[in-house]
C-alpha cells in the first residue's frame, strides 16, 4: 500500500537505473532531507549540536569504513588512526595558513597515502590476520602522535582549532558547522549510494567476494583493494578534518584512540555491512543509546524517588545497552538495515501477502 | 524503598508524560552545577569516591540553608570518558541552567574548553585537565581550584631537597605512563636537576599500565635515591606492587595525588608501608567537616553511598571541591545578593575566594583572576599501614619556575585559536 509499485514504467535506461524507483521511497528521501535542512530552526539547540551533528559526522565515518569492510570485505580496526591523520593533517595546515578547502582534502590525501601504506598488509593476510594489522596501524600512529611535540603540540597535547572558512562562509557557531557537516555528508552519502552501480564498486564486490575468483575473471585485487583502502582512508581523513572543525574544536590525541575506532566498526556492524542506511542507523544506535538510556534511568529514579548510588546509576543503562545491542543482532544478525527492510518488503505488498513471491 | 513492579511502572509512565524533568525545588534560590564524569570506563572508583564526597558535602550545606542563601543542586551523570557524551551532557545542563561543570577527566576537559569559555560557564578541572589553565587571564572560566601537575611534582622534589639537605649527585628516576599526562611534569623535573644538580631518569611505561614487569628490574639496577612514579587508575597500583616485588625501598618511594587507600588494600597494607604521596587535602576522617559529614549526614542515614569510604582520599578530595564550589557561592552570594546565577555570577564568587581552608580541611586556598590554581599549596603524606600521615605542614616551593611553564602554554594557548 505504501510502497506502491503499480504504474511505475520504465521507458529509459536512464529512468531504471534512478537511485529510488518507488515514489514513497523518494517522498520519504525527500522529507528526511528536508528535515534536515530545516532543523535549525525547528529543533531545539540541544538537539542540534549534541544529536544532529555528532550523529551526521559518525554516519559518515561509519559510511567511509563501510566501502571498506561492506563493500570490499576488508577488515579495519584502525579507522580512528585514519581519522587523526586527518584531522591533524588539516589543522596543521590551517594553522600555517593554508585554506580549509585545501586543508580538508590534504587532510585526507594524507590520510589516504598513510591509510594505503597500511593497506598493503590486506594483500597478503585476510580476515582476523588483517584486523591484527590494521591494529598495529592504529597504535602506531597514536604512538607517533602522542611522541612528536610537532604534532600533538607539546605538553598539553591540544591544539585549538582556529576558526575556518569554507568558501568564504565563517565556519562557526551551530549552524554554520552542522550546515557544513550536512552538506560533506551529502557528498559522502550521494558517493556511497552510488559506488555500487559503477565499475570499481563492482570490482570491490568481486573482490570481496573471492578474491582469487576475482583475478581470475580480470580483477586486479592488486589494484582495487589498494583503491579500496584509498578511498576509505580518503573518507576518514576528511571526516576527521570535519570532527574537529564542527564538533570538537580542538585536537588532542586521546579523541581517535582505538575506541573510536571500535566504535565505528561497531557501527558499521550494528548496521548493515554494505549498507548506507544501515550506517546512519548503527551511528544513531551506537552513538545516542548510552545517553537516552542514561537520561531515562535518571529520570525513571528521580521519577520514582528512588535514591540509586550514582556508581549503581551509571551502571544500569550500560548494561541496558550490552542487551540492546545483542538483543539487535540476534534479532537480525545482518543488521539494522535488514530490519528496516524486513518492514518495507512486508508493505511493499501488504495487504496482499500471497503476492510475495 | 520497595518499589514492586506496578509502581515502577507507574512512576516510568508519570515521568514520561511530565518529560525529563529533575527533582527541582520550591524555592527559587538555586545554584545547579552539572557533573557529568566517568563512573564506567577509565576513572571508575576514584569517580565513585570523589562523587560520593561531593554529594555528602553539598547535602551536608543545603541542609543547613546552603551557601550565602542558595541551595546547590548537583546533576550527576556518566560520561564514561567518551567525547560525544560529555558533549551532550554539557550541552544538556548548559541548557538546564548549570552554571558551573565538572567533569572530572583530563580527555573532556581538553575537549569541553573552547565551549566553557565562549559559553562562560565555570568550569572545574580538580586535579585534571590542562595544566596551564591556571592563567586566570587566558583561561577565564576554567578553574583547575587545586595544585596542577606541576606544583607537584615541584613539591615532591623539594621535599626530597628537606630530608636530604642536598640533592646534588643524588639521583631522582621518574616512571611513568607514555602518554601525555604522563609526559607532563618532565619539564619541572629537568629543569629543578639543572638548578640542584641531582640527575634525572625517566622510565615510561605504556598504557594502560598494567604490565609494568620490564621496567622496574631496570629501575632496581639504576640504584635511584628517590623513586616518583607518576601514573593513573590501574597503572599506579600496578607500579606499586611492583616496587614491592623488586624490593625497593619503599620509603623511597613517591606519587602524585593520584594514590589512595583502595591502591593500598589491592598492594597490602603492610607491604607499602613508607610510600609518600602529594596531598591537596587532608585525609582521613580527623578534619572537622568529615566529622561534621558523619553526624549530621550519614548519621542520620543520607550518606550517598557505603560508610567505608567516608574520609578515604578522593571522598576528601570530593568534599573539598564542593566546599570550594560552595564557598565561592558563598562570596558570589555577598557580593550580588540577587543574582542572576549566571556562569559569570559565580565566577566573580570563585574568583574572590581567599585564604579557605574549609574548617582546617584546605590549605589555604586564594583564587584571583590571575591564579585560579589556588595558591598551589599541599603537603606531603606517608602511609603508615593504616592511613597516610601528614609528613609536613602545607607549603608551597618553586612556583616561579611552575609559573613561568603556565605562562610559556598559556601565552601559545591564546595565539592559537585566533
Amino acid at each position: 500500500m505504501l510502497y506502491r509499485r503499480a504504474g511505475i514504467r520504465h521507458t529509459s535506461y536512464r529512468h531504471e537505473r534512478m537511485l529510488w524507483p518507488l515514489p514513497f521511497d523518494r517522498y520519504l528521501v525527500g522529507t528526511i532531507a528536508a528535515f534536515l535542512i530545516v532543523a535549525p530552526f525547528l529543533i531545539d539547540r540541544l538537539y542540534l549540536v549534541a544529536y544532529l551533528l555528532p550523529w551526521l559526522i559518525w554516519s559518515m565515518a561509519a559510511l567511509g569504513l563501510n566501502l571498506l569492510m561492506g563493500g570490499a570485505g576488508q577488515i579495519h580496526l584502525g579507522y580512528g588512526a585514519v581519522m587523526a591523520i586527518g584531522a591533524y593533517s588539516s589543522v596543521h595546515l590551517v594553522r600555517a595558513g593554508v585554506p580549509f578547502e585545501i586543508a580538508m582534502i590534504a587532510g585526507g590525501l594524507a590520510s589516504a597515502m598513510i591509510g594505503v601504506i597500511f593497506g598493503f598488509a590486506a594483500l597478503r593476510v585476510k580476515t582476523l590476520y588483517l584486523a591484527m594489522s590494521t591494529l598495529a596501524m592504529q597504535y602506531i600512529v597514536d604512538f607517533v602522535i602522542a611522541h612528536v611535540p610537532a604534532i600533538s603540540g607539546g605538553t598539553q597535547a591540544t591544539i585549538q582549532v582556529p576558526p575556518v572558512r569554507f568558501l568564504g562562509l565563517r565556519i562557526e557557531g551551530d549552524i554554520a558547522t552542522y550546515y557544513f557537516a550536512l552538506a560533506v555528508c551529502t557528498v559522502v552519502t550521494l558517493f556511497m549510494l552510488n559506488v555500487h552501480r559503477t565499475g570499481f564498486g563492482r570490482a570491490l564486490a568481486a573482490v570481496r567476494e573471492k578474491d582469487y575468483a576475482a583475478e581470475v575473471i580480470g580483477v586486479s585485487t592488486f589494484k582495487y583493494k589498494l583503491l579500496a583502502f584509498w578511498t576509505s582512508s580518503f573518507i576518514g581523513g576528511v571526516v576527521g578534518a570535519v570532527l574537529v572543525v564542527c564538533y570538537l574544536r580542538s585536537v588532542s590525541p586521546d579523541q581517535f584512540h582505538i575506541d573510536l575506532s571500535v566504535q565505528i566498526v561497531a557501527m558499521v556492524i550494528v548496521g548493515g555491512l554494505g549498507s548506507v542506511l544501515g550506517s546512519f542507523f548503527g551511528a544513531a544506535l551506537i552513538l545516542f543509546t548510552p545517553i537516552v538510556l542514561n537520561n531515562l534511568v535518571a529520570s525513571i529514579a528521580a521519577g520514582a524517588g528512588l535514591s540509586l548510588s550514582s556508581d549503581l546509576r551509571a551502571h544500569i543503562p550500560l548494561m541496558l545497552y550490552g542487551a540492546l545491542i545483542v538483543g539487535f543482532l540476534v534479532l537480525e544478525p545482518l543488521g539494522l538495515a535488514k530490519i528496516y527492510d524486513n518492514v518495507r518488503n512486508y508493505f511493499l505488498v501488504w495487504p496482499f501477502r500471497y503476492a510475495r513471491k | 524503598m520497595n518499589v514492586d513492579r506496578r509502581t515502577f511502572i507507574a512512576s516510568t509512565a508519570a515521568t514520561m508524560l511530565t518529560g525529563t524533568t529533575v527533582t527541582t525545588w520550591a524555592q527559587d534560590r538555586i545554584v545547579k552545577i552539572g557533573m557529568p564524569m566517568d563512573f564506567t570506563r577509565v576513572y571508575t572508583f576514584v569517580t565513585a569516591e570523589y562523587a560520593q564526597g561531593h554529594r555528602d558535602y553539598l547535602t551536608l550545606i543545603n541542609d543547613r540553608g546552603g551557601a550565602g542563601g542558595y541551595k546547590i543542586l548537583a546533576d550527576i551523570t556518566d560520561h564514561g570518558n567518551d567525547i560525544p557524551r560529555a558533549i551532550e551532557a554539557y550541552e544538556r545542563m548548559k541548557r538546564e541552567g548549570a552554571v558551573l561543570i565538572d567533569p572530572l577527566s583530563t580527555p573532556v576537559a581538553r575537549a569541553l574548553v573552547p565551549r566553557a569559555l565562549e559559553d562562560k560557564i565555570n568550569m572545574v578541572t580538580t586535579l585534571s585537565g590542562r595544566s596551564d589553565a591556571a592563567d586566570g587571564e587566558a583561561f577565564p572560566y576554567v578553574m583547575p581550584l587545586s595544585p596542577n601537575y606541576w606544583t607537584q611534582a615541584g613539591l615532591l622534589i623539594d621535599y626530597f631537597r628537606q630530608q636530604d639537605k642536598d640533592l646534588r649527585g643524588k639521583k631522582i628516576v621518574l616512571v611513568h605512563i607514555d602518554t601525555p599526562f604522563g609526559k607532563e611534569p618532565i619539564p619541572i623535573f629537568q629543569a629543578l636537576a639543572g638548578k640542584l644538580g641531582y640527575s634525572l631518569q625517566t622510565f615510561p611505561y605504556a598504557p594502560p599500565g598494567n604490565d609494568q614487569a620490564a621496567i622496574w628490574p631496570q629501575v632496581r639496577r639504576a640504584q635511584p635515591d628517590w623513586i616518583i612514579f607518576w601514573g593513573a587508575g590501574v597503572g599506579q597500583t600496578v607500579a606499586l606492587s611492583e616496587a614491592v616485588r623488586n624490593g625497593l625501598k619503599m620509603d623511597r618511594i613517591s606519587s602524585s595525588v593520584w594514590l589512595s587507600e583502595s591502591d593500598m588494600d589491592v598492594v597490602g597494607k603492610d607491604a607499602c608501608k613508607g610510600v609518600i604521596k602529594f596531598e591537596a587535602a587532608a585525609g582521613g576522617r580527623d578534619p572537622k567537616v568529615i566529622q561534621q559529614i558523619l553526624s549530621e549526614v550519614v548519621g542520620k542515614g543520607k550518606g550517598a553511598g557505603q560508610e567505608a569510604k567516608v574520609g578515604t582520599s578522593y571522598y576528601n578530595i570530593g568534599v573539598m571541591m564542593a566546599a570550594i564550589a560552595a564557598e565561592g557561592v558563598r562570596k558570589a552570594a555577598e557580593k550580588a545578593p540577587n543574582g542572576p546565577v549566571t556562569g559569570p555570577w559565580l565566577n566573580a564568587g570563585i574568583r574572590s575566594i581567599s585564604d579557605f581552608t574549609a574548617e582546617g580541611m584546605l590549605p589555604g586556598i586564594t583564587v584571583t583572576s590571575q591564579d585560579h590554581q589556588g595558591g598551589g599549596k599541599g603537603r606531603i603524606a606517608r602511609w603508615d599501614g593504616a592511613k597516610f600521615a601528614p609528613q609536613t605542614d602545607w607549603f608551597t616551593a618553586n612556583q616561579d619556575l611552575v609559573w613561568s611553564e603556565i605562562k610559556k602554554y598559556s601565552e601559545e594557548f591564546k595565539k592559537s585559536g585566533k
